[in-house]
């Protein structure tokens, strides 16, 4: 029996399924709770229906995405471990990052035929440990932390005060950073401003901008308001089409 | 009127109860596998090995988290801050999601309203990838072929540009001459420091810092016309 094979056995999916369980079992009671509280608020049962299905169109496309992580991973972590890192509480980018630095720190390379079952245990803790503050922040801070941000709401002057204009502007920033890497990676990808570095993520954030731009236009202009319900995923396939386009 | 404040204080205070319990337990659990899955292969994880790893790039992540926390939980409220820092991709999708869902019914930060959406959001997204990962992981031999071909491959490889792109116009488009602004100096610095490609992530910090400060200035340049008026 190989280490992928032990990697990929019986007793490693039922542990990770059983924590995949109760993870899926926590979502369940909060979306019931909040749909409840909600209910008891007088708040507009159809809005929280769109609420509830442009999240789920929404999260369709990236959840694909991050099923291909879990293909990436298989091929030297097995398929519950991957499986269950992205299903809970990770993303690929990280777990790709501190598996690597993990599988460094015990003399192998994160690559299929590589792994040992002390080396892949060791790896399993060091993703598991990096990434935690995040929930630990949460649970120590989260209600004294929410409580200032809500005096400093309510002491505000105005009706909706800074607090929406600073999340769009966050959201402004983190766009930014990430358009402004696809440039940079244009222009100075393949050395300093010889432009020859990829243009497909350009590309792709251009075409999807643009796909956007007509599902606003329709939505707002030709009052089809149900396409915003399928506004950020129509535009993201789209844009991952011209990908394929272009790289075909 | 009343009597819906006492049922949302209420619905609160079990939140912040639910969401402690419930993050402690998947720490242990998270923690706790490691160890468990260890002892089904017969062998124990290197301590040593994973303090050293843990200080090379675990404290990166450290301070990555403690931003996140700061930035994030004002915009997810109480119960869909425990749900994304329990289930992740907070930048990738669950922001993103929240965002959107709120534009949708046009709750506004602090309220009532943006607790409940933002926590059915990020509800709703975690289950949709817990779903869809399970029936991928499920189907994942007849899968592979499909998902792993050459020709799909730019498309996944593609997802946060595709993603960002969305994004940008729908958020550049209520301030434009605020985005100009981050995205000139971001567009800038990735060009002259290159390297820095690969920490777009911690230039999110730079580039929100910014674009928060010009939207401060404006708030506060509104407030004083309004007070002049």
């Amino acid at each position: 029996m190989t280490v992928l094979d032990q990697l990929n056995s019986s007793g490693l999916y039922l542990v990770c399924g059983a924590i995949v369980l109760f993870i899926a079992a926590v979502c369940v009671v909060f979306l019931v709770r909040a749909w409840r509280a909600g209910i008891a608020l007088g708040m507009d049962p159809v809005r929280m229906k769109r609420a509830i299905t442009s999240s789920a169109t929404f999260s369709v496309l990236p959840s694909v995405g991050i099923l291909l992580g879990v293909l990436a991973l298989s091929g030297s972590l097995g398929i519950p471990w991957p499986w269950l890192r992205l299903s809970v509480i990770g993303a690929l980018h990280y777990e790709t990052q501190v598996a690597g630095a993990a599988a460094e720190q015990v003399g192998i390379k994160l690559a299929p035929g590589a792994m040992t079952t002390q080396a892949f245990a060791t790896i399993a803790l060091l993703m598991s440990a990096c990434i935690i503050w995040g929930m630990i922040l949460a649970a120590l801070f989260n209600k004294r932390y929410l409580k200032r941000l809500q005096g400093r709401n309510t002491a505000g002057k105005s009706g909706s005060g800074f607090g929406d204009l600073a999340m769009i502007a966050m959201f402004i920033g983190m766009v930014s950073a990430y358009l402004g890497s696809y440039l940079g990676e244009l222009v100075s990808g393949n050395g300093r401003f010889t432009f020859s570095g990829s243009w497909i993520p350009l590309l792709v954030a251009a075409v999807a901008a643009a796909a956007m731009a007509g599902f606003i236009y329709l939505a707002e202009k030709k009052h089809w308001e149900w396409l915003d319900n399928f506004s950020i995923a129509g535009s993201m396939l789209l844009g991952m089409l011209a990908a394929v386009l272009a790289g075909a | 009127m009343m009597d819906k404040k006492v049922a949302y204080e209420a619905y609160m205070k079990t939140t912040h109860r639910l969401g402690r319990i419930v993050s402690v337990l998947t720490l242990i659990l998270l923690l706790g596998a490691p160890f468990v899955i260890g002892s089904l292969l017969g062998t124990m994880p290197d301590l040593g090995a994973a303090a050293r790893g843990f200080l090379s790039v675990g404290l990166v992540w450290t301070v990555s988290s403690i931003v996140e926390y700061l930035v994030y939980t004002p915009m997810l409220g109480a119960g869909g801050s425990y749900l994304a820092f329990i289930t992740g991709n907070l930048i990738n999708m669950k922001i993103p999601c929240a965002m959107n869902a709120r534009e949708l019914v046009g709750a506004k930060t602090g309220t009532a309203e943006n607790e409940v959406i933002s926590t059915l959001s990020i509800a709703t997204s975690s289950l949709v990838t817990i779903v869809v990962l399970a029936l991928g992981v499920l189907g994942m031999i007849p899968l592979r072929p499909v998902l792993e071909s050459p020709a799909l491959q730019p498309a996944f490889a593609n997802v946060v540009p595709a993603l960002f792109g969305a994004m940008a116009y729908k958020y550049f488009r209520k301030d434009i001459r605020l985005a100009l602004v981050p995205l000139c100096i971001m567009s800038l610095l990735f060009m002259f420091v290159p390297s820095l490609t690969a920490s777009t992530s911690f230039m999110i910090i730079p580039a929100g810092a910014i674009a928060i400060g010009l939207s401060w200035l404006k708030y506060r340049k509104g407030l004083k016309e309004a007070a002049r008026k």
